[in-house]
This record gives C-alpha cells, sequence and structure tokens, in this order.
C-alpha cells in the first residue's frame, strides 16, 4: 500500500504544499485564517476521500472542502457551532 | 494418533536436529522418556534441489554436472514444482557433494542457464528443516523407535500435546570489577559465572573449566541467558581462547562449536526504520535462548516458541531470533512440500501490466477515519478479531487461486476490484492460516474456562501470543516482492474485502442505534446515540459476526477516551489515544509509556496523570481534573529545576539510524555514539544509545550527554533540556483540553522553543532587502 502510488494523504500534503505559495500572498489575517479553513476541511475527508480511491486528486479534494463547508453552513444557520 | 490420548507412548522426544560439521548428515537430538536423556545420532542426509527448464537443457545440465566435484548426484524425472502448474515438467533432481555447497552450485547452474532457461527450487530451505518435512518429523514430536528410525506418534497440528520436560538453566557471565550494564575493559576478566542457582567463582581458566564441568552434570537442555548474544558468550568464548583453551575443551553445547558466531551482527533497514541484529550463537544440541537477541521471547517464551517451532520445523534457537514472519514463510514451505509443491527459489512473477487509475484505485490500504480530538464518554469498541487472515481464509485468497483460469464466472470478487476467487482448489495461504486460526481460536475457548490452572493458563497465553504474531505477518507477506508465494494482487484484494467490511459495518451500527466516532481498518468505537445507551453491543457484535462470518470482538466500554491531535495541524491522528474502560483497564497508544525509549521521567508524570484520571467517571470529570494534572506536571517541574531528579529517569534512549562515521550534524546522540567509541565501545546503525543530556548547547561531545554505560554519578542534567521534554509530554496528554508546551515553559520560567512556522525556518532572517528588489 502506498508503495507503488502514493496514498490519498501523501498525494493531498504533496497537493497542499503548493498551496503554500497561494497562502504566502495573502494579505489580511481574516484571509489567512479562511484559507487555514480550507486546509483543514480537505484534510477532514481524508478516510472517505480514500475510500472512493478517485483517480482525479481534485474532485476528492474539492469533495471534502465543500463538505465541510457545508457542514460548517448548516450548523451557522441553525445557531450552533459545527463540531464533529 | 488422535489427540484423545489414544497415541502409542513415546518412547521420547525428538528436540532438534541440527546440520553436522561434515556436510553430509544431519544429528538428530532425541530426549529419552525413561533416563531423561538426551541422545545424538548422526544420520546420512544430503537432501538434493530441483532445476526445471526444457528437457534438452536439463540433459545437457546433467552431463555438464556430473564432472564437477560439488556435485554428489543428479537424477532427472518429472514433477509439478510451481504453484501454478497444472501438468507434470521435466524436473533435474541435484544432490550437492557438500551442504556448504548448495547455494554456490544453485547459483552456478542459474548461471549456466543464462539466468532465465532455468528456475530453481528448494535451494535455500534449511538442511534441518527438509529432513522434518521429509521424514514426517518436526521439533518436539514425540517419537518412537530409536537412532534414524524414529516416527512421531501424533502430527505436528496437534493441539492437545506434551511438552517435553525441558531442563532450563539460566546462564549469566560477571566481569572481574565491573558492573553488568557498564563499559567492560576489552581484557576484562570473568569474575564469576551462575549457572541456575550455583554461582562459580575462582581464577577465570579454573573457573571455565568448571562451567564446563557444570553445564556436563546438571546437562540443561536450555540455556537462558539476558544478553548472551551480544555479551555472555562471545565473552565467554574470547577468555576461553585467551586462556588457551581449545574449542572441543571448553564445550557449552552438546558437542563443539568453534569460538565465533554462527551469523555475524548485522544492521539492516525495515519499513524505514534502521535495525539492529547481534551476532547469533546458537548451541548444538542445547537450546540457547537469549531474552535480549529475540522479538518473539517477551511474548511467546518457552510455550510460545515451541508451538511454533512443532508448525514451522525451524529449530528452536532459529525462531527464537528470528521474526514471525520467517516462521509463517517455513509454515507455508511445509504446507507447500506436504502438497508436492517446491519452493521457489527465486520468485518469477513480474507483476502485471496496469493502468494507473487501476492502481490509484486497487493500491490502498484499509479505512481509517478521522479520529474527534477531546474526551469522550461511553464509547464501545469492537474489532474484528484476525481479520485480514480470516478474509484470506475465507475468500480463498492466495496467489494461485486468485484470477484462476478454471472459475472465470466466480461470483467471489474482490469489492471495486473484481478479482475472482476460485471455487475449486483451496489456496496454500488459506490452508496454512486455516489450519492456525482455529488453533488460536481452540487456544481461547481453553482460556474461557473458569477452572484452568494458572499454569496451564500462561501456556495457553503464549501460545495465542506467538499465533497472533504469525496470523498478523500473514497478510504483510502477500504484498512483499520477495515473499515466496506473494503476490500484490492477493494484498490488494484483501484490503478491498476489508474496506468494504468495515464501510458496511459503520452502516449497521448506525442503524442499530449507534454513531461512528472512530474507526481504524479492522475497529470501531461507537457511541449510542440514546443517552441511556439501549444498544446490547454483545447482541450487536455476535449478530455482525455471523453476517460477515468473520468473529467480531466487543473489547468494552470506555468510561471515557482521549483522541491526541497532530501537533502540525491539531486534527486527530489515527492510533494515538488513551483511555479508561469501566472494567477499569486503560488503552494507551502513541502515548510515551507505550514506548521502550521514553526517560522514566516522562514515565512518572503520565503514570501520575492517568492514576488522578482514573477517577474519573466520563468527559465531563475528566476536564474538571485537567487543572489538577497540571499542578502535577509544575510539581515535576519544580523538583526537575532544583537539579536533584535521579539520573537514572533521565536517560534518553535513541536508535542510531546510520553507521557512525556517517553523521553530518551534531547531535545529542552522536555525541554519545563517539564517547562510546572512544572507550572502545562501537555502536552500528540500528543500535540504541542511552545517555543523559548534559548541556545541550555544548559544541563538545563529552561536554554535551552522558552515555549510560559511562555515568559516574556527579553529572549535572541540563535543566532546560529535560523541562522541554517534560513539557513536550504534558501537551502530548493534555493537548485537547487547551494544555501547549510555549504556555507551559513560560509557567516554568524556561525559554520558550522556537515558534514553527510552516513558511520559514527558524533560523531565517527576514530578508528585507531582497524582497524589497522584487
Amino acid at each position: 500500500m502506498g508503495r507503488t502510488a502514493p496514498t490519498y494523504r501523501q498525494a493531498l500534503e504533496e497537493r497542499m504544499k503548493r498551496w503554500d505559495a497561494f497562502a504566502r500572498l495573502l494579505t489580511t489575517p481574516e484571509e489567512r485564517a479562511a484559507f487555514e479553513l480550507l486546509r483543514t476541511g480537505a484534510r477532514r475527508y481524508v478516510a472517505q476521500a480514500t475510500y472512493v480511491g478517485s483517480p482525479d486528486l481534485l474532485e476528492s479534494i474539492l469533495l471534502s472542502v465543500l463538505t465541510d463547508l457545508a457542514v460548517r453552513l448548516r450548523a451557522d444557520g441553525a445557531g450552533r457551532p459545527a463540531s464533529r | 494418533m488422535s489427540p484423545d490420548g489414544a497415541a502409542p507412548a513415546p518412547d521420547g522426544w525428538l528436540l532438534d536436529i541440527t546440520e553436522s560439521g561434515d556436510g553430509r548428515s544431519v544429528v538428530l537430538w532425541t530426549k529419552e522418556r525413561r533416563s531423561g536423556r538426551v541422545r545424538r545420532t548422526a544420520v546420512d542426509y544430503r537432501p538434493p534441489f530441483f532445476v526445471s527448464g526444457s528437457k534438452a537443457d536439463l540433459l545437457d545440465l546433467g552431463r555438464r554436472l556430473s564432472g564437477r566435484s560439488d556435485v554428489a548426484s543428479t537424477d532427472l524425472g518429472a514433477g509439478r514444482p510451481s504453484l501454478y502448474d497444472r501438468r507434470t515438467r521435466p524436473l533435474l533432481a541435484v544432490t550437492p557433494a557438500h551442504h556448504r555447497a548448495r547455494r554456490r552450485l544453485a547459483g552456478a547452474i542459474d548461471a549456466l542457464g543464462g539466468y532465465e532457461r532455468f528456475a530453481l527450487y528448494d535451494v535455500d530451505l534449511a538442511v534441518p528443516q527438509l529432513y522434518h518435512l521429509g521424514h514426517g518429523l518436526y521439533p518436539f514430536a514425540p517419537v518412537v523407535g530409536s537412532g534414524a528410525r524414529l516416527s512421531a506418534t501424533e502430527p505436528a497440528a496437534t493441539i492437545d500435546y506434551a511438552l517435553p520436560p525441558l531442563a532450563l538453566a539460566r546462564l549469566e557471565v560477571r566481569l572481574a570489577g565491573t558492573r553488568r550494564g557498564r563499559l567492560p575493559p576489552p581484557d576484562g576478566r570473568i569474575g564469576s559465572v551462575r549457572l541456575g542457582e550455583t554461582t562459580l567463582e575462582g581464577p577465570e581458566e579454573d573457573l571455565l573449566r568448571a562451567l564446563v564441568g557444570e553445564l556436563a552434570r546438571r546437562d540443561p537442555d536450555v540455556l537462558l541467558t539476558e544478553g548472551g548474544d551480544a555479551f555472555d558468550l562471545p565473552w565467554l568464548y574470547r577468555r576461553a581462547a585467551a586462556c588457551g583453551l581449545a574449542p572441543e575443551e571448553f564445550v557449552l553445547g552438546r558437542e563443539p562449536v568453534p569460538f565465533a558466531p554462527s551469523r555475524p551482527a548485522r544492521s539492516f533497514e525495515s519499513y524505514g526504520r534502521v535495525l539492529h541484529r547481534d551476532a547469533s550463537f546458537p548451541l548444538p544440541g542445547r537450546f540457547h535462548v537469549d531474552g535480549e537477541n529475540s522479538f518473539l521471547y517477551d511474548d511467546a517464551a518457552i510455550p510460545g516458541l515451541v508451538d511454533a517451532a512443532r508448525l514451522s520445523r525451524l529449530s528452536l534457537q532459529t525462531v527464537v531470533r528470528q521474526s514471525p514472519g520467517t516462521c509463517f514463510t517455513a509454515m507455508e514451505m511445509a504446507e507447500a512440500l506436504a502438497r508436492g509443491i517446491h519452493v521457489p527459489w527465486k520468485k518469477n512473477r513480474p507483476e502485471a501490466f496496469r493502468r494507473g487509475d487501476h492502481l490509484v484505485r486497487a493500491d490502498r490500504g484499509g479505512v481509517i477515519f478521522l479520529p474527534p480530538v477531546g474526551a469522550h464518554d461511553r464509547v464501545d469498541e469492537f474489532d474484528f478479531a484476525n481479520l485480514y487472515p480470516h478474509l484470506m481464509v475465507r475468500r480463498n485468497l492466495s496467489a494461485e487461486t486468485l484470477e484462476c483460469r478454471c472459475c472465470p464466472a466466480s461470483p467471489v470478487r474482490a469489492p471495486g476490484l473484481g478479482y475472482r476467487s476460485c471455487e475449486r482448489a483451496v489456496g496454500l495461504i488459506p490452508r496454512t492460516l486455516g489450519p492456525l486460526l482455529a488453533r488460536r481460536l481452540a487456544y481461547k475457548a481453553r482460556l474461557r474456562r473458569p477452572e484452568l490452572p494458572p499454569e496451564e493458563r500462561s501456556r495457553l497465553e503464549r501460545r495465542v501470543k506467538m499465533l497472533k504474531w504469525i496470523l498478523v505477518t500473514a497478510f504483510g507477506y502477500q504484498g512483499y516482492r520477495n515473499a515466496r508465494f506473494g503476490r500484490i494482487e492477493c494484498h490488494e484484494a484483501i484490503n478491498a474485502y476489508a474496506r468494504e467490511l468495515l464501510a458496511t459495518l459503520a452502516s449497521e451500527a448506525e442503524r442499530a442505534g449507534y454513531r461512528v466516532v472512530h474507526g481504524i481498518v479492522d475497529s470501531l468505537w461507537l457511541r449510542p446515540l440514546e443517552p441511556g445507551g439501549a444498544v446490547d453491543p454483545e447482541g450487536f457484535a455476535r449478530t455482525m459476526g455471523e453476517r460477515f462470518d468473520v468473529p467480531l470482538g466487543y473489547e468494552g466500554r470506555y468510561r471515557w477516551i482521549v483522541f491526541l491531535p497532530a501537533v502540525t495541524h491539531g486534527l486527530g491522528v489515527p492510533n494515538r489515544y488513551y483511555g479508561l474502560y469501566e472494567r477499569g483497564a486503560f488503552k494507551l497508544r502513541g502515548i510515551g509509556g507505550r514506548r521502550h525509549d521514553t526517560p522514566g521521567l516522562l514515565r512518572r508524570l503520565e503514570v501520575e496523570i492517568l492514576a488522578l484520571f482514573r477517577r474519573a467517571g466520563g468527559a465531563e470529570e475528566l476536564r474538571a481534573l485537567v487543572p489538577r494534572a497540571l499542578a502535577r506536571a509544575d510539581l515535576f517541574a519544580g523538583r526537575l529545576r532544583e537539579g536533584a531528579w535521579p539520573l537514572e529517569e533521565l536517560l534518553v534512549a535513541h536508535r542510531i539510524g546510520q553507521a557512525p562515521e556517517a553523521f553530518v550534524t551534531f547531535t545529542d546522540s552522536v555525541a554519545a555514539v563517539r564517547q562510546l567509541a572512544e572507550a572502545g565501545a562501537l555502536r552500528g546503525a540500528g543500535e540504541t544509545v542511552r545517555y543523559a543530556i548534559l548541556d545541550r548547547r555544548s559544541r563538545s561531545f563529552r561536554g554535551r550527554v552522558r552515555p549510560a554505560e559511562l555515568v559516574r554519578g556527579d553529572e549535572r542534567y541540563d535543566v532546560g533540556a529535560y523541562l522541554e521534554l517534560l513539557a513536550r509530554e504534558a501537551e502530548t496528554l493534555l493537548a485537547p483540553f487547551g494544555v501547549d508546551r510555549a504556555t507551559l515553559l513560560a509557567r516554568w520560567g524556561a525559554p520558550a522553543p522556537p515558534e514553527r512556522d510552516p513558511y520559514r525556518s527558524p533560523e531565517a532572517r527576514p530578508q528585507t532587502v531582497l524582497a524589497a528588489g522584487f
């Protein structure tokens, strides 16, 4: 496992390194905090994305980030803090 | 031949088979039942290995080999040597003239065939192993008959067997004027030797001769040592040579051996870790068991090792020094040879070509959920016992049964990958594992009997542990490229079935009224949705176990369990948690106390904090105890600062990752290794050094640390370094409650560690000038 093809976890961390450059030119603390939120969202659904085994890395990342955001949205709408 | 006692009373036991020095025979060591004496019988035995190829090539090879002095005979026949063979092929049996010529001769034949025309079989099986398999024998078999005519009275797989009466004796060497564990001088003389309850003392040469006499008088079957391979035996041999004793005079086994290890010490890499194995000093006819040079001895002890030796046909001295994987491979080999299949020398089965997207789908491990960081209560834990071996057996997963040609319509297919399993023949792996699983279950069933005598209980527990290790490694060997009977698709299929199983179990758990808290590969942590916990966990485990045809165990309910975060991103990491079951036992994973290299100081802190947390009945009560846990850490910090903490509790253990001369940066462990080297004790890659930190900022290797072997007792330790370690340990346990090490260090008045910044290293200075230029 993870010997021939990198695991999703490894591929995700590798892709996140590329995002560092993006984060570097974010200039306000709000933007940076929001960006960290995306990273957290991507990491939160590693199990689910691995289970899919999609050859499209970005699809898995987007699904994870969007799920995380949707959960937060619903939690905010219901007036209680997001938690898992 | 049945286990219910109908077997004839044995005349004795076959303890071991060893290769004899003449290279043409083996020695059988049997223990007579009546006299208790051990008898040595040499038997002529030179097993052939096999070469397959085209008939013309084999005839030509036979002619070429006939003149060679290292070949005793050749014989052309036919057989189905490979696991994949359906019809017979020409097969040349080659008998080497000498045991030691075996591998060299095989290499020469491989070269004659241009490394492609010949496939070789049974080359690197040990000669005693082949003798066992060819004669229906196994280590510790009860036997009738004598000399070379031995036959076992029961099969190796018998579950209820009587252990032969083994005489054990502990051996410990002490040098004159040196404490054990400290560095001995290169010419250190032996001051005393303890053998069992007897301590021998006196002038060295007399002492050594007395030891030989005492060994002959007591005649133990097993010599137990702690560090015998690294210290006791080599030192005995060294001093015996220095006293002018010949190997024929100084015999520790039951026949003389040269004063040299049978295998030198070596460093090797496994799963990214560099490991070290001491040289081995087995003794012919008498088992030398070194508790320190054995992975299995701690868990399995003699009863477990005997079980493994019986099943694998490997000598107890081999089993004790080898990994469980070697035992499993040997068991596979035994199963194969019993079915007329031979063991390929080099695996000639390349991976099939597969597309990239297939690899992404296939090359995946088990399901690992992200654990929710923090304290949780009312959590039930379930796990599948031996999930992977069960899947291999139930789904018939083996190299030759996967995608077989005989069952194109088999409905047994790996989820998502479609690999078919054969429906007609049971594969080699399931055949090997099935009896092991049954054996483990039989032992466990017996352990549940309340009236079990304590010695029997401990014996069974050892055997269960031994089997557990062997079963665990069975899976890994499917994916290992050099495994004789492994195949990567098999490894992938097992993972695919396991993922499917856990995913189904998770949704079934929700239907049963649970919410999934966490899950790793074969375990699930679940919390009942109803506060009262309306779910019946035992019933759930039973129903699911039956449904999946793999036993699901209910491990118990936690009063509370704390999942720990990663320092880098703060999200949970699998396999780092601690919790308290309702029955009062702790389960700890990935925290300091579980690891051997944790300094006593940190272990003590952990023990005290856990003892405090034991009082908490749930997550809320646990959180309320955090301030008191912090106060405990403060107390530790205070005493550390006084400089009075005993040095033995501050020893840091570090496994050296590379050869000492290859280091480029100056670290604590490099400083320790250099001091040891200066004192004459070289440490190789994979060995562990233990040291106390004296001054982390010192540039001198003598001032920086002090290795455990060179401790004088007047050292002053580096308070700042240990406060940092203490803060890190407290952070590990308490991070989910908002405790972090920088705050702790500030509170203890120690300098804060450099801040971690993902975008630059701590040493980097702001490059304003350069940045302005762009």
